[in-house]
Formats: C-alpha cells, sequence, structure tokens
C-alpha cells in the first residue's frame, strides 16, 4: 500500500479514536488487519428514526490510491434504506463517489453515512424496492426499516406482527432471510410474498 | 508529499498539516479564492484527477494554484526537525531548523560538536590539575598543623584537658544523631562476623559521621573476641540475656546491625559494657 495512503489512515485512526463521537459511543472504528487496507466501522442509528438504538456494521477497505480516491464502504449489517443496498449493502452516498474530497477523513464519512440514515434521499436510490415503498407508503417504510433494524441491528422495537408473518413462511420451509426480504418487498401481504418465492 | 510529522519537535499547528496527505507542508501551495494550502506534489496528484479544492471543492485548475505567503513560508522554516539520515537509523541526532536542513550533512556537524567537546574536556583537564595541586597544598599544612596540635598536647595538660573534652563531646553529638533501634531477635546475633561485613559496617559508620578517633576501637569491639566478659561466650550470653533489653542501642544506618555506646548506657553493668561502645551485628531482626 503506498506510503501515504498508511500515513493518512494512521492519523485518521487516532483521529477517530480520540474523537467525542467515539466517547459518546455514537461511532466506533477498528482494524482488520496488520497493513491498514481494511477496517471495520459501526455507527449508532440516529434518534427519531427508525434506525434508533441499532449497531450497524460498515465494511471499509482503503485503495492503493488513498486520499486521492474515496474508500470503499457498504453495510455489513442489513439495512432497509432507499440509498443503502438490501442485498449487498452498497451505499449511494455522493461523497464516496463523485463528490469525494482528499480533505475529507474516515470519521467525517461516518459522521455522513449516519446522516444519510436520517435523512434519505429516494430519489437517487440505491435500493429501487425501498425507495418506492418510502414514496408510496412511508409508514409502512417506516415500520419495515424497525423490524429490519430490531432483528439484524439489535434495535429495540419488536415488531410482533411481522414476527409472525415471517415465522408462518418459515414454516412452509423457507429460509428466514428470503421470507423477510419477499415480506417486505410485497408491503407485508403474505399471498403476494409466497406467490413470488413458490413461483 | 510533506515531512512525516513525527520527525518535529513539540506540536504543529493544525494548519501548517496538508489535508491530503496529513503530513506537514512540503514546497506549499494554496488555492486561489479559498487558500487552502497543501504540498505541491499532492495537490498536483490531486488535481490531475479533479479540478476542485479537496477542502471544499471549489473549482480550482493547475494553472491557478498560487505560492502561500510568506508568514507561512516562515512559519515552516522555523520548525525544527531531525536530520534526513535519522528515519534510516543514521542520522546524527541533531534537531535543526527546517530551512537549514538542505544544507545540513551530518558528518561535518558531528565534527563540529567533537572539537567543541574536545576543547572543553581539555580545558577541565587543566583545571583539573590545578585543584589537584591546591588540594596537596592544603594536605601538606593540615598535616603541619596535626603534629602541632599533638605536640601541644603532650606538652601542655590544660590542652590535653581540653582537647579529650572535645573529643567526648564530638562523640555524644554523633550518639544524638543517630536514631534509637529495637532489637527484636537478640538471637539473630553475628558473634563473629567475618572481615567482608565488618567493612560494611566500618563504611555506613564512617558515613553516618562516626568521629575518626573511635571508628576502629569500635569496629574492634564488633567481634566476641573483644567482648565483655558478660558477653565473651555463648554460655555467658546466655545467661546474661536478660540484660539485653537494658541497652540503650542505636541503629547502624541501612544495615542490620546496632551501635551500643558508651555514652547511652552509663546504666548498665560494667561486664556488659567496654568502652568506647560495641557493634552488634545481626542476620535480621532490627526496627
Amino acid at each position: 500500500m503506498a506510503n501515504i495512503a498508511v500515513k493518512r489512515i494512521k492519523r485518521e485512526f487516532k483521529e477517530v479514536i480520540k474523537s467525542e463521537e467515539v466517547a459518546g459511543g455514537a461511532i466506533k472504528l477498528e482494524l482488520v488487519n496488520e497493513s491498514w487496507t481494511e477496517l471495520k466501522g459501526e455507527i449508532v442509528g440516529p434518534t427519531d428514526t427508525p434506525y434508533d438504538g441499532g449497531r450497524f456494521i460498515l465494511e471499509i477497505k482503503v485503495p492503493d490510491t488513498y486520499p486521492f480516491n474515496p474508500p470503499k464502504i457498504r453495510f455489513m449489517t442489513k439495512i432497509w434504506h432507499p440509498n443503502v443496498s438490501s442485498v449487498t449493502g452498497a451505499i449511494c452516498l455522493d461523497i464516496l463517489k463523485d463528490q469525494w474530497a482528499a480533505a475529507l477523513t474516515l470519521r467525517t464519512v461516518l459522521l455522513s453515512i449516519q446522516a444519510l440514515l436520517s435523512a434519505g434521499e429516494p430519489d437517487d436510490p440505491q435500493d429501487a424496492v425501498v425507495a418506492k415503498q418510502y414514496k408510496e407508503n412511508y409508514q409502512l417504510f417506516q415500520m419495515t426499516a424497525r423490524h429490519w433494524t430490531n432483528v439484524y441491528a439489535g434495535g429495540p422495537n419488536v415488531i410482533t406482527e411481522f414476527n409472525n408473518k415471517v415465522q408462518r413462511i418459515v414454516d412452509m420451509g423457507i429460509d428466514e432471510h428470503r421470507a423477510r426480504v419477499a415480506l417486505s418487498t410485497f408491503d407485508w401481504q403474505i399471498e403476494r410474498a409466497t406467490e413470488n418465492l413458490f413461483s | 508529499m510533506g515531512f512525516d510529522i513525527k520527525r518535529f519537535q513539540g506540536d504543529v499547528d493544525e494548519e501548517l498539516i496538508c489535508p491530503i496527505c496529513s503530513g506537514v507542508l512540503e514546497d506549499p501551495l494554496q488555492a486561489p479564492a479559498c487558500e487552502h494550502a497543501f504540498c505541491r506534489a499532492c495537490i498536483t496528484e490531486w488535481i490531475s484527477r479533479q479540478p476542485t479544492c479537496p477542502v471544499d471543492r471549489q473549482a480550482v485548475t493547475a494553472s491557478q494554484l498560487r505560492p502561500v505567503p510568506r508568514i507561512l513560508r516562515n512559519l515552516l522554516s522555523r520548525l525544527c526537525t531531525t536530520c534526513d539520515n535519522q528515519p534510516h537509523g543514521s542520522g546524527c541526532g541533531l534537531v535543526i531548523p527546517k530551512d537549514e536542513l538542505a544544507q545540513h550533512n551530518c558528518v561535518r556537524e558531528l565534527r563540529a560538536l567533537i572539537a567543541t567537546q574536545q576543547g572543553k574536556l581539555t580545558d577541565y583537564q587543566h583545571e583539573l590539575a590545578e585543584q589537584r595541586l591546591v588540594i596537596n597544598e592544603h594536605k601538606r599544612e593540615l598535616a603541619l598543623l596535626k603534629e602541632f596540635m599533638r605536640a601541644m598536647r603532650v606538652s601542655n595538660p590544660a590542652m590535653r584537658a581540653l582537647a579529650d573534652q572535645m573529643e567526648r563531646e564530638e562523640v555524644v553529638r554523633w550518639a544524638n544523631s543517630l536514631s534509637r533501634a529495637r532489637v527484636t531477635r537478640w538471637g539473630g546475633m553475628i558473634s563473629t562476623p567475618d572481615e567482608v561485613l565488618q567493612q560494611m559496617i566500618k563504611r555506613s559508620l564512617s558515613e553516618s559521621g562516626c568521629p575518626p578517633h573511635i571508628i576502629d576501637d569500635l569496629m574492634e569491639n564488633c567481634h566476641e573476641r573483644r567482648w565483655p566478659p558478660g558477653l565473651s561466650s555463648l554460655e555467658t550470653r546466655q545467661n546474661n540475656r536478660r540484660q539485653y533489653e537494658k541497652y540503650v542501642c542505636k541503629r547502624v544506618p541501612g544495615k542490620q546491625a546496632v551501635l551500643v555506646l558508651q555514652c547511652d548506657n552509663g546504666h548498665v553493668d560494667e561486664h556488659m559494657m567496654v568502652e568506647p561502645g560495641l557493634v552488634m551485628i545481626f542476620a535480621h531482626g532490627i526496627e
């Protein structure tokens, strides 16, 4: 890895560890390997959002050309959000793409991703299914997002109705996550979800 | 790319750090409108990818980049750094202002350092020789004085009484300066200490300010062959062990040993005491 990239990451790592966000528990950063090319981030879901109380793990890969190119970041924790792929965890955020600037740091990027959770942008989606639900049935989107936060990110809000529906499809011999994706996609209508799963 | 921040003395101000490489600015240039500064190599590389300021994304082209103001250049020059060879483990170890780094030569610097040190060493050697001479003269004078005193003491009884009095008072003063010791285990007494142990105790006595005219006599009295009749053998010690508690003991500083001085122990039976006092060395049990 290029010297400049390692130097930057080392300094940024220290910056994050010392920052008040870490002290307040809002973000976390850990090393994955010795060569400083891969890190693990963690952000807490913002309050007053469906993600409140969840802890979301992020995979951070630092390219050789850092900081001239942005770090590659995706969600490892499954999340229901219009700008994050519910399948791959890929994030649609301008500063991770064409709006990247060399003076941005891991700390500012993690805070931007956290801010993205508070303010979804359905008109520039990464996940078209989620974005459609967001625009057409915002309340259902919020409940679905809260349910995913509870199941995958350890959020506190249990939605019994959704859990029961997932369980009914699991009882038919379908994998739990596939059942949840199908139900979330078809606005929690069991008939449409099963039709799709068994067609 | 900038200089590694670890090479600089103390904290480097955030304003002197390149936002791209996070090192101390090297040959810096700044954007025209926002005046953000970067290392020349860093900003050139960035602009070749994207013609914006890396901090605020305002449009910037390579030709618009300007040298930074004199004040910033001066601040950078004044930072003190280790020499270029230091990171390779072969530097001269000197810390120099950054703007002198270009002309810096480890070998020349170290030679100059050796020359000044050698000069100082020669000076000190001269001084030492002179001091030795003075000390020798003083010693001769002191010997003469002692001789004179001895002669006075022998020829004049009044002087003899005075000198004896002074010596006694010196012993009392010294005895009062030592702290009291308590022996918890009299059984730990070493009645026949070897030569090495004796030398160690003697050194400690001397360091505590023991008057020189009694130190040899005291050290003679650390072995049972010179102890008084009441202590001279295991058997008599057994018989007299109840008398031990009467002793006023003084600590030999830092050692498992006590002094039982005549001047402190006028109340003790004669067969338990000798002039000018006893030294008792223990294996353990002194507080």
